[in-house]
């Protein structure tokens, strides 16, 4: 048993059966992917670019539905549920996009934030949390800047904030440490592994950075164009 | 802490471009609307003040002859009154073909009886027709409101006309609406995308653009409507301070329903500005997960 993997029982977390994806009328960008993540587990995902990281990472938060095939997250069938289900299971889903995706006109408190007034939370019901959150990721000093006067680790760690706030199940994040030298990465990974092991919050990473990879030892699912390669754990292909 | 930003940015450029499009549209809707109720309230006005008048014309008999004519009509059932015109009232009359110099000696003076019947009279003009032949005298009688059928008749048509500019541009409101929406949509997708990902409803994103657009459309209505009262002032101003046949112009003066043109407006494009921006955002998020 791999150290972030803790025997958990029940429907996994993640579950992909015969998913295939493709956009327009290009070729399969995912063909026959089949794969499942324990509650609780920590996974690398790592290929080379172009292999179908990001799209398999918005297969599981929600952003794309699979041409072929079907995903469960947390025991639900997303081809089944109506649109409110949906939207229901994304609060879950905490992503850490690869560019960020800040919204340059709120502050980072306000950045933070954003998941819980989602949900119509008032601002004296998620104050205290968001600035200990923004302590928690070094910037706590930072709460009122705008994301453009932020370095790049600073918004990569702001996102990755905005993808804890609501203390999500699944936390998908897709080369957050694309934009950060490989000490910040470090830290990043050490964010996403206190997150695991703390609250045992399911994580999916899409890295490429081997070093990062081999130092945290956790398993791995290898994508080539558009197919799982290597499972260590799981032994999906 | 200080109040939340809103979700979407201030307004751009692009919105400062639909508020000026949407209030040129409802100043033009205003004004037209404006407009024709006031030239079918005057014609309405004139259309109902002549329905009771009749002009006889009588030949072949001097003055004294057309008095006795005058007393066999005011002797007719539900008449008013049936006078002979003056030389002076006839000359006021022709004021407009002759000028002010009176009528030139030389040209024969039509003998005219001015008839005024009750407003539910029975006497028509063929009735007094027939009743001064069968006196023996010469005698066409002619209703005014057979000049006010046609009145009437173009009344209908410049109001079906005002209803349709109003539709039409109140659909062309809608529709410059949907379009900004949608390129609205499509330059905040980024801010949209995270929301949604988020896990914001359809109807907490379209909210975001119906407030948005709400706001707007009830700001360029009230813009459009006060340069409409603007204008409808100045045309009153006009038509007032000039001396000339002003009877011709529409009666435009702000009564009562004017004035709840002019506040249901604003309201009524807010309104239509939220539906459009939310029908929008509704049927653009349907298209994805």
């Amino acid at each position: 048993m791999n150290r972030f993997n803790p025997d958990m029982t029940g429907e996994p977390a993640v579950e992909l059966n015969s998913v295939s994806l493709r956009y327009d009328t290009a070729d399969d960008v995912l063909s026959d992917v089949n794969m499942r993540l324990k509650p609780g587990s920590f996974t690398f995902l790592t290929g080379a670019s172009g292999a179908g990281k990001s799209s398999l990472l918005k297969l599981i938060y929600l952003a794309h539905a699979p041409t072929r095939g079907e995903v469960r997250l947390f025991g639900m069938a997303t081809g089944f549920l109506k649109r409110r289900q949906l939207s229901a299971l994304r609060r879950r889903i905490g992503v850490v996009f690869q560019d960020f995706r800040l919204l340059e006109h709120l502050t980072a408190f306000e950045n933070v934030a954003l998941p819980l007034r989602v949900i119509g939370q008032k601002p004296e019901q998620y104050r205290e949390e968001v600035v200990d959150l923004l302590r928690w990721v070094g910037l706590g000093e930072r709460m009122h800047a705008l994301p453009q006067s932020l370095s790049g680790g600073e918004q990569q760690r702001l996102s990755i904030a905005r993808a804890l706030i609501s203390k999500p199940n699944l936390l998908v994040a897709d080369e957050p440490t694309g934009n950060v030298d490989p000490e910040m990465g470090k830290r990043i990974f050490r964010l996403f592994v206190e997150l695991n092991r703390r609250l045992g919050t399911t994580i999916i990473i899409a890295t490429h950075d081997l070093a990062l990879i081999r130092e945290f030892d956790a398993p791995v699912l290898r994508l080539q164009n558009g197919l799982i390669v290597q499972d260590v754990e799981y032994q999906s292909v | 802490m200080s109040k939340s930003t809103p979700l979407l940015p201030e307004s751009d450029a692009r919105e400062a471009a639909l508020f000026f499009v949407v209030a040129a549209l409802c100043f033009l809707a205003v004004l037209a609307t404006l407009t024709a109720r006031g030239t079918y309230t005057a014609a309405r006005a004139w259309s109902a003040q002549v329905e009771g008048e009749m002009t006889v014309r009588v030949t072949g008999t001097d003055r004294r002859g057309a008095e006795e004519a005058a007393a066999v009509v005011r002797g007719l059932d539900g008449v008013r009154s049936a006078d002979v015109l003056t030389k002076e009232e006839l000359e006021r009359l022709l004021e407009p073909s002759f000028g002010p110099g009176g009528i030139p000696a030389g040209i024969p003076m039509p003998l005219i009886i001015a008839v005024e019947t009750q407003p539910d009279s029975v006497t028509t003009a063929l009735s007094v027709t027939n009743a001064l032949t069968a006196r023996g005298f010469n005698a066409v009688a002619e209703a005014h409101s057979d000049y006010a059928a046609e009145a009437r008749r173009a009344l209908g048509t410049l109001r079906i006309a005002a209803i349709g500019i109003v539709v039409l541009l109140t659909a062309t409101a809608i529709a410059v609406i949907a379009f900004a929406t949608h390129a609205a949509l499509l330059a905040r997708k980024d801010i949209v995308d995270v929301l949604h990902l988020a896990g914001a409803e359809d109807s907490f994103v379209a909210q975001l653009f119906e407030r948005r657009f709400w706001t707007l459309g009830l700001k360029a209505g009230a813009a459009g409507s006060v340069a409409a009262l603007a204008a409808t002032a100045l045309i009153v101003f006009s038509a007032q301070s000039s001396s000339a046949q002003n009877q011709l112009l529409p009666q435009l003066s702000l009564d009562f329903w004017d004035l709840v043109i002019l506040a249901v407006t604003p309201i009524a494009a807010g309104l239509a500005a939220r539906l459009a921006a939310g029908g929008t955002v509704n049927h653009a998020l349907k298209a994805v997960l």
